[in-house]
């Protein structure tokens, strides 16, 4: 009999970690509830990264109406594939979608946006992350729908294709 | 024709996997009839798998639309170079490609001389059974030669971010990395079971060790230098999980050659040096199979085939349990007495044993942190590189600390205060050099200061002992390998340290004539240009950099609107000057008085590739040089 355990410890680690990749593999996103629905978003003023546009107020998506405020950055990889999302839900539907970008390099951001494209009415810019942290975020990215100054839906993640179809856009629809 | 064409690739595919079958019989019994043929063996095994990259090769040359590989990711219009490349820039020519590596590996193997004929034969089954694994996986569900069910008269795959020299060459460069450590993993279970682990090993693993780091880091670099120039961000590195993927096995390679090396001169550490080979392999096979399969990327790309997916897992899981479980009954005991006072050049090695572990632990967390999210809270997230640069920062300068102190203490037991004598030149001279540059630079931050500082000591110490060395012996000395790479980390450390600090880029908008303004440098925006090529149109900017009124560098930044498929490159203009590098990039806008373009100026980029080259020319140096053994 060996005597030292130790020896053991990677075959569980093994063990551990295949699992955890099996699940990994047959995973799907979905949303999870937050405090912050059923309340208005919290105050904030954030300068615009968009040259020749004022500041994104917390008032100005707490109107009358439906919006949707999108936290990305230009290092997160998921946000670049749900970049193209963004661009189809502007193209498609009559939305009043804007853009906070969460603790990015400006000068990075706007080539993100010049290479991509925009699907932004507007976009703050959250250089130190404080308005992230009043409003709850996770990681990025995430989007809130606003609807009659009230947060109705939280999205973690990046969407997909399908959860624009199953998710938002049922959402969207509902509020006309 | 095509379809004897795919019978052929088929038929060479399973000839290699027959005669795999049969090596790996020499693992269960000692005296069959293969224990004689195993050269032979390999030799069939390598060659067939040539014969079929060549072919795979040659239908790509062809642009035989025949085949559905061809079609997706080949273009009749494509260069020739990039259509020889596109035969392994996708998913099945990647995976023949790995089997050829594998073979090879295992083909040379079989050619060098082994006095233990037994263990040799043991290491070519251990190997025969990952490519059997492969090539299995490669007939069954990544089969390169399927043909289309109706030949197409035209490909898809002409995407010209793709079509890049640096791109072409550095796929098979990183396999070599990641595939040579198969064979230090066969090397290293074969040991286990024939329990040989010792000094004579470390030998025979030496070698094939630092050949697959040297390629290894060749292949990071290549990468990294791709992304520099090609993507137009101004950054080398991003933490991306590609990336990542890369790194991870680089650290824990980086820890084997120092085990090995102490296993070879001292006859200790031997389960530590096993655990790290085939920790090394693992997180390799991780690499490239995890990742560019795209679980780490996004979850439904991989769902979307999940054969392949289920494959994979299964096939790295029943490899990885088996070796882990043949370390765990056979590594106890094998360890032979090692004492060694604190301070001694073994007890420096091991500190930054755990210190490269530490890092590779911090960056295995944030590369697995989005799936651990997207299981728990139902939710991909990436964390940022302020993650990686906050938690590495605190142990590089660790790592340093002994990279500096432990080659100059002996083995065993080291006095410091011999090490303070011998470095006393060296500490005032690095002391009043960072003291110049704080002041010239007016930076005071102490991290930053603190890693410069110790970069400079650890590249003069380097260069210093290689010195005092090759005045005894002639040229090549043991050391000069060690000496070349860690000046070469200090120098690249420095470079990345330096250039995080005084890095300046600013966006213009500017018109034809203007001058523009970025901390001492003057640029003159010349003119447009506008032309047509073959397969796309372009707009190229003209400046100059200026100095006084005479024009010194050019620089033409280029954007280029492809036609098929439609795509818009921005290609980015560099310049390489000794202390810094200039680097324009256009951005795609709308407007049309104006262009918009961004202005990086990054110092000491050259030093930070001189220093990722003499790593390299460490790596191959210590490749070929014979250590001495110390007597403990």
């Amino acid at each position: 009999m060996p005597k030292r355990i130790i020896y053991y410890v990677p075959i569980l680690l093994i063990i551990v970690l295949s699992v955890f990749f099996y699940f990994s593999l047959s995973n799907d996103t979905s949303k999870i509830s937050s405090p912050i629905i059923g309340k208005p978003l919290p105050e904030f003023s954030l300068p615009s990264l968009l040259t020749g546009k004022s500041n994104v107020r917390s008032e100005d998506l707490n109107e009358e109406g439906t919006f949707i405020l999108n936290v990305w950055a230009s290092w997160c990889v998921p946000c670049r594939a749900e970049h193209d999302i963004l661009m189809v839900l502007n193209n498609l539907h009559d939305v009043k979608l804007y853009g906070l970008n969460y603790k990015d390099k400006p000068s990075e951001a706007v080539n993100f946006i010049n290479k991509l494209g925009n699907p932004f009415k507007n976009i703050g810019v959250d250089q130190s992350g404080r308005t992230a942290i009043d409003l709850g975020v996770y990681g990025v990215p995430e989007t809130f729908i606003i609807r009659d100054g009230k947060v109705i839906y939280k999205h973690i993640g990046p969407i997909h294709m399908s959860e624009l179809d199953e998710i938002i856009v049922p959402i969207l629809k509902d509020s006309r | 024709m095509n379809n004897i064409i795919s019978l052929s690739g088929n038929l060479l595919l399973i000839i290699c996997l027959a005669t795999s079958m049969l090596q790996s019989l020499n693992l269960f019994t000692a005296n069959s009839y293969t224990n004689n043929n195993v050269k032979l063996f390999s030799t069939i095994q390598f060659t067939s798998i040539v014969l079929a990259f060549l072919i795979l090769i040659f239908l790509f040359t062809q642009s035989n639309f025949g085949f559905e590989l061809v079609t997706f990711h080949s273009h009749s219009e494509k260069p020739f170079l990039y259509k020889i490349s596109g035969a392994w820039g996708n998913h099945e020519g990647s995976l023949l490609l790995w089997i050829l590596i594998l073979t090879l590996f295992n083909f040379l193997y079989s050619l060098s001389a082994e006095r233990d004929k037994l263990y040799k034969n043991k290491v070519i089954a251990i190997q025969s059974i990952l490519i059997i694994g492969f090539v299995l996986f490669s007939i069954a569900l990544s089969n390169p030669f399927t043909l289309n069910e109706s030949p197409q008269s035209e490909g898809l795959g002409l995407n010209p971010i793709l079509q890049d020299p640096l791109l072409a060459i550095h796929p098979p460069i990183l396999y070599f990395g990641y595939v040579g450590f198969s064979l230090v993993f066969s090397l290293a279970v074969a040991g286990l079971l024939s329990s040989n682990i010792n000094n004579v090993w470390a030998e025979t693993v030496k070698s094939w060790t630092f050949l697959a780091w040297t390629f290894l880091t060749a292949g990071i670099a290549l990468g990294s230098y791709w992304a520099y120039y090609e993507l137009g961000w101004g950054g080398y590195w991003f933490w991306d999980p590609v990336e990542n993927a890369s790194l991870m096995p680089w650290l824990a390679a980086t820890a084997l050659i120092h085990c090995v090396v102490v296993l070879q001169k001292k006859n200790t550490m031997q389960s530590w040096t096993v655990l790290l080979a085939i920790i090394t392999f693992s997180l390799s096979l991780m690499g490239t199979f995890l990742v560019r399969s795209g679980v780490l990327n996004s979850v439904h790309t991989f769902a979307s085939d999940p054969g392949r997916g289920l494959y994979i897992l299964s096939f790295l899981f029943l490899v990885l349990i088996t070796s882990f479980t043949i370390y765990a009954l056979k590594s106890d005991g094998i360890d032979k007495e090692n004492s060694y006072s604190i301070v001694s050049r073994d007890a420096g090695i091991m500190v930054n044993n755990w210190v490269l572990i530490t890092i590779l632990f911090i960056v295995f967390l944030g590369t697995i942190y989005p799936l651990f999210t997207d299981l728990v809270l139902n939710t991909s997230l990436t964390v940022g590189p302020s993650y990686y640069v906050m938690t590495i920062t605190p142990v590089i300068i660790i790592l340093l600390l002994f990279m500096i102190i432990s080659p100059l203490v002996n083995w065993t037991a080291g006095k410091l205060s011999n090490v303070i004598v011998k470095m006393r030149y060296v500490l005032i001279s690095s002391l009043t050099l960072v003291l110049i540059l704080s002041l010239y630079f007016f930076l005071f931050s102490l991290t930053e200061l603190t890693i410069i500082f110790l970069c400079i000591i650890l590249i003069l110490t380097s260069i210093s002992s290689g010195i005092i060395y090759s005045r005894k012996n002639i040229i090549i000395t043991p050391s000069l390998g060690r000496t070349l790479s860690h000046s070469g980390f200090g120098l690249l450390l420095l470079a990345i340290v330096s250039n995080a600090v005084y890095s300046e880029e600013k966006i213009f908008d500017a018109k034809v004539g203007d001058t523009l303004k970025l901390s001492d440098n003057t640029f003159r925006f010349e003119k447009i240009n506008q032309f047509e090529k073959q397969n796309y149109n372009s707009i190229q900017a003209i400046f100059y950099l200026m100095d006084k009124n005479k024009k010194v560098e050019k620089f033409s930044p280029e954007i280029r609107f492809y036609n098929d498929p439609p795509t818009i490159t921005s290609e980015t203009s560099i310049v390489h000057r000794l202390f810094e590098d200039i680097y324009i990039v256009m951005n795609v806008t709308q407007a049309t008085n104006s262009i918009s373009v961004r202005i990086h100026v990054k110092p000491f980029m050259t030093f930070l590739w001189i220093g990722v080259i003499l790593i390299i020319l460490g790596g191959v140096l210590s490749v070929f040089i014979k250590n001495k053994k110390i007597n403990a």
